[in-house]
């Protein structure tokens, strides 16, 4: 469960190495501060479960950041990827992940 | 923690039959190798999914190791407990007791049923990359990435010179596609310096000429084949 405070490992090669959650943020909201990025979190602790019975849970939680207009930040992502981020709208994250689960 | 279905593992709605296989996923995928291990496990009733990857080359500091458990519904609690490296030579015994077996959903088409669909899919992408030949988009490639991925079937990588043409593009593209095909994309509504398209079994990526050189799809996925284009906007096939 990410909440403010939460610290979340990078997952891809843009320069950051850590986050810090301050706001989970709601789709098109505008972000005042600049050097407050925005990241998608691709991998949680917590168990993520689908409908057919299946459970995927990551060992740490990490995030890829992604800029205003919603494109990664970084060119290579790092680790598996949950099927799930498509059909949130982020595909362009999901092309660039070696692998899909 | 074990969940315990009432039903056996399903995957995408399907029953896994009592199979085992040991896949290597593509690793020339990338150029950079990741190492990755992919096991799937089915043992009569118990169905266990382990997933683990080893460090990746170029993040020395930690690696995600996402692991994977689902139970079946005769799950037995001592058997995972011991989830290390008691459970790999657990594995092994169990390959070499019950040997080679091969995982097979049930509901997997037949092999010319699939084809027809990939017939269908590589019509729909090549007129959709007419369409942005038509815009004047520069290097349009289309590729065939069944092979490497499994969530789709072709990607459309395209460059537009500037957002009001990508707005273009993306407009005719989503314009053709509910037309003739009834397909609704996915993806970005206002143009982005990429824009993608979704649907579904193939995706559009329209890039601007830097974007295009920051991302490099096309050496990502430099092991897809190259579809070839009946349109003098093909691109100089290059290495």
């Amino acid at each position: 469960m990410i909440q403010p405070q939460t610290h979340l490992n990078v997952a891809d090669n843009s320069r950051a190495r850590e986050l810090m959650c301050i706001r989970e943020a709601v789709p098109n909201t505008p972000l005042e501060r600049s050097e407050v990025i925005t990241a998608v979190i691709i991998s949680t602790r917590k168990e993520l479960k689908r409908d057919n019975g299946m459970i995927i849970r990551y060992d740490d939680n990490a995030a890829v950041v992604i800029d205003q207009e919603g494109n990664p930040k970084g060119t290579q992502i790092f680790g598996a990827i949950a099927r799930e981020l498509r059909q949130l709208n982020f595909t362009k994250i999901v092309s660039l992940a070696p692998e899909v689960l | 923690m074990a969940v315990c279905s009432t039903t056996t593992l399903s995957i995408g709605g399907s029953v896994f039959s009592g199979q085992l296989r040991h896949w290597e996923p593509n690793e020339s995928k990338l150029f950079q190798k990741p190492r990755s291990r992919f096991r799937w496990l089915c043992l009569n009733d118990l169905h266990l999914l382990r997933f683990r990857t080893k460090t990746l080359n170029f993040n020395p500091r930690g690696s995600l190791l996402p692991s994977l458990y689902a139970y079946g519904k005769e799950a037995d609690d001592a058997f995972l407990s011991k989830v290390n490296e008691d459970t790999d030579e657990m594995f092994d015994d169990l390959m070499k007791k019950y040997g080679e077996v091969v995982f097979r959903k049930n509901e997997r088409k037949s092999p010319s049923a699939e084809l027809d669909d990939d017939t269908e899919s590589l019509s729909f992408a090549v007129e959709m990359a007419k369409v942005a030949s038509d815009v004047k988009a520069a290097d349009i490639r289309v590729l065939f990435v069944k092979p490497l991925v499994y969530w789709t079937r072709f990607f459309i990588i395209a460059t537009a010179f500037s957002r009001p043409q990508i707005d273009a593009i993306g407009s005719r593209i989503r314009d053709l596609a509910e037309k003739k095909y009834g397909k609704v994309p996915s993806g970005d509504a206002k143009p982005n310096s990429w824009t993608l398209l979704d649907f579904g079994d193939v995706v559009v990526h329209i890039f601007l000429p830097q974007q295009r050189a920051f991302y490099n799809l096309e050496e990502f996925y430099g092991n897809a084949t190259l579809i070839e284009l009946p349109s003098e906007t093909q691109p100089p096939f290059h290495t």
